[in-house]
């Protein structure tokens, strides 16, 4: 790819963020901020002295599942939509690949993830405060490989919608990150399933997305620390598995008849 | 040296998978050999499911062909490379409907690396030339649909495209609207470019094309200039006449055919009749009010070809 491929990719990311902010993906942050923040005024009254590890709690995980979910259909939505309305077809007879539409595609929605998870990061440091809660830079640590899981969810959810239609994208998309997020039940299957043959549930372990790499929630709320390896092992990981699924994706797209 | 056709097809074919496990196959395209010549205004006629589209969208890299060859502008189809110099409007289009006109535009001018100075003043011109300056910052989603296709046939020729491919130009337009589009496609052909465009209004393809194609299911009918295609037909001549009736005409020396046209009536006649005729009508009291050949319309032609029946507007006197 040349560099006027990346400046066409850096068009076409620059599209789909506009595109996005302007589909209520802010609605969604507001709404997602101010339920945090009742939450935490809320949960501050009724509990004892565990206030701030319910809001973190609360907090990360509202952020992993909001972000999987607009990760999810608005990942999907953004090919699957382009194909069904046709508004790729002027786009395609310009000296514009389809890897480079897909790729821009990526990487708009994963800056529009970004911006989501940053402000989801900053409404949850901002519920801390109101309840006078220690604001630890320690919360990014779980932060960042909530965003990548993100970022592959993605990556998997363009991949399906450039195979099947929106719906059966939408529903293969949340199966995979649903066993991805058991992968240690699958990992495990032999002892609650013991006839399952051990060369399926290896294969299925080490073929499937691992999203529980990405989980340091606990670690994060209970006040440990990341290791720097760890942090880089994930990424290394998440960079591996998003370009292989965005290989995958490319290529299918790239067959496709419009 | 003589420039490389515009479009030039060679065996191009296409079919679909149909029904359950997609085991059948429907022709969508027969071989199809075409030479679309360099400044020419091209029609592509043919029926809905005539595989107009699919000849387009194979041509735009949007479909791949079952089997032939294709170059646009001299370059394979294989070799995107064509794409700088080609501007497309696909049937229908849709646009970015959370994008204003103008930033669509400029969002398609940037696909082409325009520099900023040149999108600025090439979307200004577009917009103005399709009738949508004032609406530039409106939402496309606030855009009638013949609004929305005359940005669309803006963001086909941002690029100051060599050829452009338009399919089915006229849908969707009011008569203002394709009166614009008409001009648009003739100060095109003023500027040296090529234009092949699709359509099944056949009034539009007589106005404006050099050359036409005509597709029934598939298949390659005919092609060549209008001129060719629909030959005058010197072997019998429109006589309009007044001051007779139809039962006087039955009573000829010589068979006629004729339809009334208001309170006349126009006769066909064979030429070596014509004498006769005149001779007749004026003895009877009635007047010759104009001789011509007949020219067989395009849309005459269409129905011929397509095989589809006609309403008969002759009545044969025997």
């Amino acid at each position: 790819m040349d560099v006027a491929g990346l400046g066409r990719i850096r068009v076409v990311a620059a599209n789909t963020f506009r595109e996005t902010i302007r589909e209520r993906v802010l609605y969604n942050l507001v709404f997602f901020a101010i339920l945090m923040t009742v939450c935490g005024l809320v949960l501050r009254q009724i509990s004892i002295r565990q206030d701030e590890k319910i809001i973190k709690d609360i907090g990360l995980a509202s952020m992993d599942l909001f972000g999987t979910l607009i990760a999810v259909f608005m990942g999907v939505g953004l090919v699957s939509k382009e194909i069904e309305r046709r508004s790729l077809y002027p786009l395609l007879a310009k000296p514009l690949s389809r890897d480079e539409l897909l790729l821009g595609k990526f990487f708009g929605l994963g800056l529009t993830l970004l911006v989501n998870v940053s402000a989801m990061t900053m409404g949850l440091f901002l519920t801390l405060r109101a309840t006078r809660a220690s604001l630890s830079p320690l919360l990014l640590q779980a932060v960042y490989p909530i965003y990548l899981g993100l970022l592959l969810t993605l990556a998997i959810a363009l991949f399906f919608s450039t195979v099947t239609s929106s719906v059966l994208a939408s529903v293969g998309t949340v199966c995979l990150v649903l066993a991805g997020r058991f992968a240690d039940v699958i990992h495990n299957m032999r002892e609650v399933a013991p006839g399952a043959p051990s060369w399926l549930t290896q294969f299925l372990y080490f073929a499937l997305p691992n999203f529980r790499n990405f989980d340091f929630k606990n670690q994060v709320v209970h006040g440990e620390a990341v290791a720097a390896g760890q942090l880089l092992g994930v990424t290394a990981y998440a960079a591996v598995y998003v370009t292989m699924v965005l290989m995958l994706a490319v290529s299918s797209f790239r067959g496709k008849d419009f | 040296m003589t420039p490389e056709p515009a479009v030039v097809t060679s065996g191009l074919s296409k079919s679909y998978r149909i029904g359950f496990l997609a085991r059948r196959r429907r022709v969508a395209l027969e071989p199809l050999d075409l030479t679309v010549g360099r400044g020419e205004i091209f029609g592509y006629l043919g029926p809905n499911g005539s595989g107009k589209t699919t000849t387009l969208k194979i041509l735009m890299g949007l479909m791949s062909a079952d089997s032939g060859t294709a170059s646009i502008l001299g370059t394979p189809l294989a070799d995107r490379s064509w794409t700088r110099r080609v501007g497309f409007l696909p049937e229908h289009p849709y646009l970015y409907d959370y994008l204003t006109a103008e930033e669509y535009l400029e969002y398609s001018g940037r696909l082409f690396g325009m520099p900023r100075f040149l999108r600025k003043e090439r979307i200004r011109e577009l917009l103005e030339r399709v009738g949508l300056l004032r609406s530039a910052g409106l939402s496309l989603r606030r855009f009638s649909k013949g609004m929305v296709q005359r940005a669309g046939l803006a963001q086909a020729l941002i690029n100051d495209p060599e050829l452009v491919l338009l399919d089915e130009p006229m849908s969707g337009l009011d008569p203002l609207g394709r009166r614009l589009v008409r001009n648009i496609i003739l100060e095109l052909k003023e500027q040296g470019k090529t234009v092949f465009f699709s359509t099944h209004i056949l009034s539009d393809a007589e106005t404006l094309c050099d050359r036409v194609a005509l597709l029934r299911s598939g298949r390659l009918v005919a092609v060549g200039g209008l001129q060719e295609i629909l030959k005058v037909d010197v072997a019998h001549l429109e006589v309009l006449v007044t001051g007779v009736d139809e039962h006087t005409v039955s009573q000829f020396p010589t068979q006629v055919r004729f339809k009334p046209v208001g309170e006349r009536l126009c006769l066909e006649v064979p030429e070596a009749a014509l004498g006769v005729i005149i001779t007749a009508v004026e003895g009877a009291g009635g007047r010759i009010l104009a001789v011509q050949p007949v020219r067989q319309s395009l849309e005459e032609y269409f129905v011929r070809e397509m095989g589809l029946g006609q309403e008969e507007p002759w009545t044969l006197q025997d």
